[in-house]
């Protein structure tokens, strides 16, 4: 699995934090930060989840 | 694939789209919006000034407008008309500031650039930052609460005390200010009256800058016009919200007290169960109305260009298709992904903070007043729209402890 995060598409509504703190943060903005592109496959449904849950669809999984 | 929209909402007898009933409340949506829902994903609905509007009431149609870019927010339309007057009744300043800054009327890039001028202060990081001074507020204001009057009134006494000290906090309001802001934006006042505060705190926390949301307003390339207008509406928008779910959430866990005790022996239940209130709960029965940019086909849906489509969040999290036995209140399903907070670009920007008070608020009562108990509280009449947008507005919540 690849993540692919759209920082320009965000709006900072913070659901990926909320769901994947391991796997995503926000910039001092509030803005989409990617902490690990390539996670263990532990964590493959909290990556899914995240890009389901983002308001503004800039999280991307690549499988 | 091409169908036109369902016939639902069209009246038999004149031909005419109906207009969106109102006899409902969030515990029982009006019916028209489940027999609109079964009946395709938008139908046809007439707005105050005559005009056919589609309704999208199923989730997924309702996911794909909100997201998509190829709406505007432009021209304001309203289904219930528009709000009264006086909006337009305000100094050329404040006409000035609307113009520009209501960031819910805007799209695209300049959307974007607005909505980023304050989304530092509603990171999740942010939000949890704030959680210990809002659970002192809810430590006071339910130490008055409960020396007060027994029963007590949630929503007057509880969760709008709440709500006005936490969007004080995150805005940037002085401790001084706080009785006139409650006074000001959580009764009812002029538009012209909450420009002339916004400008005395907007002086104030200029004079004293911190770490807030007006701070960071004052302190970024907006200008003038565009601070206020986006001052004015942070200050008139989610603070309610935040008190009516506070009142609904009590008074809906009160109403299924298997699940209170529930989340009494599992506290790790919350957030969980905070997503099912919020969407068992919705409060906007539709969002704004957006108008199409282009010709399109959404889900089968032919849509052209300039018609109006609106959402409603209560009709999308009720659908079935995404929510088994939506009309059950059940704080163990999986709700993460409901309209509750609306989706897409214009999705609510303050959601992480909303969550934290909700927590707190709810975290105190479930251990401090665990005999909580509901005495009255009106479910089966149609409860009053809190706004022209329309939305809900929380009845009186009585409880005795």
């Amino acid at each position: 699995m690849k993540i692919e995060i759209d920082a320009a598409a965000c709006v900072g509504a913070g659901q990926c934090v909320l769901t994947a703190e391991d796997l995503f943060d926000q910039d001092d903005d509030g803005i989409v930060l990617l902490l690990n592109a390539e996670p263990d496959e532990s964590r493959y449904a909290a990556a899914r989840r995240s890009a389901a849950l983002c308001p503004a669809r800039a999280i991307t999984i690549h499988e | 694939m091409t169908t036109t929209p369902a016939a639902a909402g069209v009246c038999p007898f004149t031909g005419r789209s109906s207009a969106l009933p109102l006899d409902g409340n969030p515990h029982v949506p009006t019916p028209a919006l489940a027999e609109f829902r079964e009946n395709g994903p938008a139908t046809p609905i007439r707005f105050a000034d005559d005009h056919e509007g589609l309704l999208v009431t199923q989730f997924g149609m309702a996911q794909a407008v909100l997201e998509d870019p190829r709406f505007t927010q432009n021209p304001r339309r309203f289904l219930l008309g528009p709000p009264e007057g006086e909006v337009h009744d305000v100094d050329q300043q404040a006409k000035d500031a609307l113009a520009v800054a209501d960031i819910l009327s805007l799209d695209g890039d300049q959307h974007r650039r607005i909505r980023r001028s304050v989304t530092a202060r509603f990171s999740v990081k942010a939000a949890r930052g704030r959680r210990e001074a809002v659970r002192g507020f809810v430590t006071e204001t339910l130490d008055a609460f409960l020396a007060g009057p027994n029963p007590g009134n949630v929503t007057t006494d509880l969760a709008t005390p709440i709500s006005v000290r936490s969007h004080c906090l995150v805005l940037g309001v002085p401790d001084s200010h706080v009785q006139l802001f409650g006074d000001t934006f959580a009764k009812p006042t002029t538009t012209q009256r909450k420009f002339d505060v916004i400008r005395e705190l907007l002086e104030l926390v200029r004079l004293s800058p911190g770490d807030n949301v007006f701070s960071d307003l004052i302190a970024s390339d907006l200008t003038a016009a565009e601070v206020e207008g986006l001052a004015w509406v942070l200050s008139v928008s989610g603070r309610d919200s935040v008190a009516y779910m506070i009142s609904m959430s009590v008074l809906t866990l009160l109403k299924h007290p298997e699940q209170w005790e529930l989340l009494k022996r599992e506290p790790e239940l919350l957030p969980g169960a905070i997503e099912e209130l919020v969407r068992y709960n919705t409060m906007f029965l539709t969002v704004f109305s957006r108008t199409a940019l282009e010709d399109m086909e959404i889900q089968g849906v032919t849509i052209p260009k300039g018609q109006s489509v609106t959402v409603s969040p209560v009709g999308a999290n009720r659908d079935p298709e995404r929510f088994d036995d939506p009309s059950t209140f059940d704080i163990t399903r999986d709700s993460a992904g409901h309209l509750g907070f609306s989706h897409g670009p214009h999705g609510c920007v303050g959601q992480q903070f909303a969550r934290v008070q909700i927590t707190e608020a709810l975290t105190q009562l479930l251990t401090r007043v665990p005999d909580l108990t509901l005495i009255d509280a009106e479910f089966e009449s149609p409860y009053p729209l809190a706004s022209y947008l329309p939305t809900y507005e929380a009845p009186p919540v009585n409880v005795i402890w």
